[in-house]
C-alpha cells in the first residue's frame, strides 16, 4: 500500500475513532433524521397529499439538513488544540488529508442516510419498490457528493467569523443537482419504477460526486493555509 | 496601466455606457417596432437579456480571475474578481428583477424555473456567500483565498447545475436569436438587442474599471499609511 | 548602539566564516515580510542558521515572533521574501522537507480524545516512519510517560500535555526544531523534561529556533540571540558575547527604543 493510501486511512481511521469514542455527531444526527421524520409526518396531510408523492423530496432535505449539522462540525474536533497545524504541518498531501476526511464524514453521512430512509419507509408506510440496490447507490452517491463540499466548506465556514451559519448559503446553490437528480431517482424507485428510467440521474449523481472531490481535493489546500 | 490611467479609462467608459444606455431607452420606446404577440411589455426584452449576459460574463471573469489569483497570488487578481464579482451582483439583480416582470404578462406567472433565469439566481446566491466569507474573516488574505474557492467551485458546477434544471423543467421559449437557419428576429429587434447587448457590456467595463481603480487606490493608501507608521 | 552594530557586523562575519568552512546550512531566510491587512507583524528579516546553531528569538508580545517561526515552518507564507530549509525553497507543496521540521507550541497539536500512544501513532504515519512502535514507546519514555500510554489525552495534567506535544514534535527526528514559547505554563516536572530534551538536541547538534520573553531560559541553550521589535531583528548577537545582567539592560533599552538600535 502506498504512503498516499496510508496517509489517507490514517486521517479517516482518526476521525472514526474519534467519532466511536464521543459519538456527539452521530447521535446528534440519527435523533435528528427521527425526529424529523416525525415533524414530517405531522407536517403533511395525507387526504391531500399521497406519501409516496413527497416522500423522496423530504428524505433527500433531512439528509441535506442533517448533513449540515454534522459535517458542518467536522473541523471543530480539529481546532480543538489546534491539532489541524499538527497535521498541515506533516508531509501527508492536503488532498490526502482532504480525502481522508471525506471519507470518514461519507461513512457518517451514509449510515444517517439509510437511517432517514429506514424512518421514512416507517412513518410514510412506504415500499423500498422493486430496486433497493438502486435506492441505496443513490443514497450513497448523493452522500458523497454531498460530504466533498460539506467538508471543503466547513473547512471555509470554520474559518470565518460567521461559522456554521455561512455554510447553507455556500452549500445550498450547489446542491441543486444533487437533490434534483437524486430526489428524482429516489422518487420513481420508491414508486416501482425500472432502474433503467434512473440511470441517467444515477451517473449525473456519480459525475456530480466526482467533480465536487476532485474540485475539494484540489482547493482544500487554499483553505487550510495560513 | 497605471491605477489612474484604469480609473480615467474607466469613467469614460461608463459615461459612454450611461450615455449608450439613453440611446437604448429611447430606441426601445420610440424607434423599435412593437412585438405583435406579447404587446408593449416584449420592449423589456431589450434590458432582460443584456443584463443576464453581462452578469454571466462578470462571474465568469470572476471565478477565472480567482483561479488565477489562487495560482499567481498577485493581489491585483484579486482586486478584478472582486471587481467583477460586483458587477456580476448588480447586473444579475437587473436579471432577476425585470425576468418575473416580463415573465408575469409574456407566460402569467412572475416566477418559472427557466434554467437562465434559475442560473442567474443560483450564481447570485453563490456570490453572495462569496461576498460573506470574504468580508467575515479576521486575516483578509485568507477572506480572498476563501472567496476565491467559493467562485471556482461554482464555476465547476454550474454545468451541473444547467444540465439537472433543464432536466427538471424547461417552460421558456426556446432561444430565438441564434437558430441554425440564422437569425429569426426582425430585423430591429435584432438590431437594438445587439445594440443594447454591446452597451451593457461597456457599461460593465467602465464599471469593472472604475471599482478595481477604487481597490488600487486603497491599497495604496493603505501602503503610504504604512509608511507614515514606520 | 555602537556595541549593537559591531555585534551584527561580528555575527554576520562569524555565520559568513561557518558557513565558508563548509558548516551545513539549514535555514535561510531573505527579506521575510508578513502583512495581515494593515498590520505588518513580520517586517524585512534575513536569517542564516546552520547545523547547531540554537537561536532564541525575544521580544514583547505583538513583535511578531510566532509569525516568524510559522514562516520558518511552512505553515504560513510570506507576502514576500523566501524561505529555504537545507537548500529547497519553501513551495508549499507538501514537499519531502516537511520530514526536516518539528515545531512545539503553546498548543499542543493533540487530539483530547485520543490516548497519548495513539496520538503519537496518528502523527507517526501521517508521517510515514517505519519502526513505529519502537519510536512510540521511545519517545514516551523519553518524556516519562509509558505509563500514561493509554490515558486519553483530556485525562492528563497540562504538563504531561506538554510533555507529550514535545514528543509529537520530535517524534520524526527533524533537523529544525521551532519552539513557541514552549516553558509558558510548564510544571516543574515538565519543564525540566523540556530543558533535558532541549541540551540533547544541543548535544546532537540540530538546529533550533526558540521564541520567548523568559529571558532565563531562553539564554540558557542559545548559540546566538536576536530581540525581534515590530517585526524586525532590532538586535543580534552570539550567545558567547553576552554577559547576562548586561544583556537584561540591553533587552530592555531595545525594546524601550521601539523601532530597535537599527538606525
Amino acid at each position: 500500500m502506498s504512503l498516499y493510501l496510508r496517509q489517507v486511512g490514517v486521517v479517516v481511521w482518526k476521525d472514526l475513532l474519534l467519532e466511536l469514542r464521543t459519538r456527539e455527531r452521530i447521535a446528534a444526527m440519527a435523533a435528528f433524521a427521527v425526529l424529523s421524520g416525525v415533524l414530517f409526518s405531522f407536517a403533511t396531510d395525507r387526504s391531500v397529499v399521497r406519501a409516496q408523492d413527497i416522500a423522496a423530496g423530504l428524505i433527500w432535505m433531512t439528509i441535506v439538513f442533517d448533513g449540515l449539522l454534522g459535517i458542518g462540525r467536522t473541523f471543530h474536533i480539529e481546532a480543538e488544540d489546534a491539532a489541524m497545524q499538527g497535521v498541515l504541518m506533516s508531509p501527508a498531501p492536503k488532498d490526502a488529508i482532504f480525502l481522508g476526511k471525506a471519507i470518514s464524514n461519507f461513512a457518517l453521512l451514509y449510515a444517517v442516510a439509510l437511517l432517514v430512509l429506514g424512518v421514512f419507509m416507517l412513518f410514510f408506510g412506504l415500499e423500498i419498490g422493486s430496486s433497493p440496490g438502486a435506492v441505496l447507490l443513490a443514497l450513497g452517491l448523493g452522500s458523497l457528493g454531498f460530504v466533498a463540499l460539506g467538508t471543503l466548506f466547513a473547512a471555509v465556514s470554520s474559518g470565518t467569523r460567521m461559522g456554521e451559519t455561512v455554510l447553507p448559503i455556500l452549500v445550498f446553490p450547489l446542491l441543486v443537482p444533487m437533490v434534483i437528480y437524486g430526489a428524482g431517482a429516489t422518487g420513481r424507485l420508491l414508486a416501482g419504477r425500472p432502474v433503467a428510467e434512473v440511470a441517467g440521474n444515477l451517473k449525473m449523481l456519480a459525475a456530480f460526486a466526482l467533480v465536487a472531490l476532485a474540485a475539494g481535493a484540489g482547493l482544500f489546500r487554499f483553505v487550510v493555509e495560513d | 496601466m497605471s491605477i489612474t490611467g484604469i480609473r480615467r479609462a474607466g469613467t469614460v467608459l461608463a459615461a459612454l455606457g450611461l450615455l449608450g444606455l439613453g440611446y437604448v431607452y429611447w430606441l426601445s420606446f420610440f424607434w423599435v417596432s412593437t412585438e405583435a404577440s406579447q404587446g408593449i411589455v416584449q420592449r423589456i426584452f431589450y434590458v432582460h437579456p443584456p443584463a443576464a449576459w453581462t452578469s454571466f460574463l462578470a462571474f465568469g471573469i470572476a471565478a477565472l480571475t480567482s483561479a488565477m489569483y489562487l495560482w499567481l497570488r498577485d493581489e491585483r487578481l484579486d482586486w478584478a474578481a472582486q471587481s467583477a464579482a460586483e458587477g456580476g451582483m448588480v447586473f444579475g439583480t437587473i436579471m432577476l428583477t425585470t425576468g418575473p416582470l416580463w415573465g408575469k404578462i409574456a407566460w402569467g406567472t412572475y416566477w418559472t424555473w427557466e434554467p437562465r433565469l434559475t442560473l442567474t439566481l443560483l450564481l447570485w446566491f453563490i456570490f453572495l456567500g462569496y461576498f460573506m466569507v470574504r468580508r467575515s474573516t479576521e486575516n483578509p488574505d485568507q477572506g480572498k483565498r476563501f472567496s476565491a474557492v467559493v467562485a471556482i467551485v461554482g464555476s465547476l458546477l454550474i454545468p451541473f447545475i444547467h444540465l439537472s434544471v433543464v432536466w427538471f423543467r424547461s417552460l421558456h421559449p426556446e432561444p430565438v436569436v441564434i437558430t441554425p437557419e440564422g437569425p429569426s428576429l426582425p430585423g430591429d429587434m435584432l438590431t437594438l438587442l445587439l445594440t443594447s447587448v454591446g452597451v451593457f457590456t461597456l457599461l460593465f467595463a467602465g464599471f469593472f474599471m472604475l471599482r478595481y481603480a477604487l481597490e488600487g487606490l486603497r491599497h495604496e493608501l493603505q501602503q503610504r499609511a504604512r509608511r507614515a507608521i514606520a | 548602539m555602537i556595541v549593537a552594530a559591531e555585534q551584527e557586523r561580528a555575527l554576520a562575519a562569524s555565520v559568513h566564516e561557518s558557513v565558508g568552512t563548509g558548516a551545513e546550512l539549514v535555514v535561510e531566510a531573505k527579506g521575510l515580510v508578513r502583512e495581515y491587512g494593515a498590520v505588518i507583524a513580520v517586517d524585512g528579516i534575513d536569517l542564516t542558521l546552520v547545523r547547531g546553531d540554537f537561536l532564541t528569538v525575544f521580544g514583547p508580545n505583538g513583535a511578531g515572533k510566532s509569525s516568524l517561526l510559522k514562516m520558518l515552518g511552512g505553515m504560513m507564507r510570506a507576502t514576500s521574501g523566501t524561505v529555504s530549509i537545507g537548500g529547497v525553497p519553501l513551495d508549499f507543496s507538501d514537499g519531502e522537507w516537511r520530514r526536516r521540521v518539528g515545531m512545539l507550541s503553546h498548543q499542543g497539536f493533540l487530539y483530547q480524545q485520543l490516548t497519548a500512544e495513539e496520538n503519537l501513532r496518528f502523527y507517526g504515519k501521517l508521517f510515514g516512519l517505519d519502526d513505529l512502535d519502537r519510536r512510540v514507546r521511545a519517545r514516551l519514555e523519553r518524556v516519562g510517560l509509558a505509563d500514561r500510554a493509554h490515558f486519553a489525552v483530556r485525562k492528563l495534567s497540562h504538563g504531561m500535555r506538554q510533555r507529550l506535544a514535545l514528543a509529537r514534535a520530535l517524534l520524526h527526528d527533524p533537523e529544525l526544531v521551532l519552539l513557541d514559547e514552549p516553558y509558558t505554563g510548564l510544571d516543574p516536572a515538565a519543564a525540566s523534561v523540556l530543558r533535558g530534551v532541549l541540551q540533547e538536541l544541543r548535544a546532537d547538534r540540530r538546529t533550533v529556533v526558540m521564541v520567548t520573553h523568559n529571558l532565563a531560559e531562553g539564554l540558557a541553550l542559545a548559540t546566538r540571540v536576536a530581540i525581534q521589535v515590530r517585526g524586525r531583528f532590532a538586535w543580534q548577537g552570539v550567545r558567547a558575547d553576552i554577559d547576562e545582567l548586561r544583556f537584561e539592560r540591553l533587552y530592555h533599552q531595545v525594546v524601550d527604543d521601539g523601532a530597535g538600535v537599527r538606525a
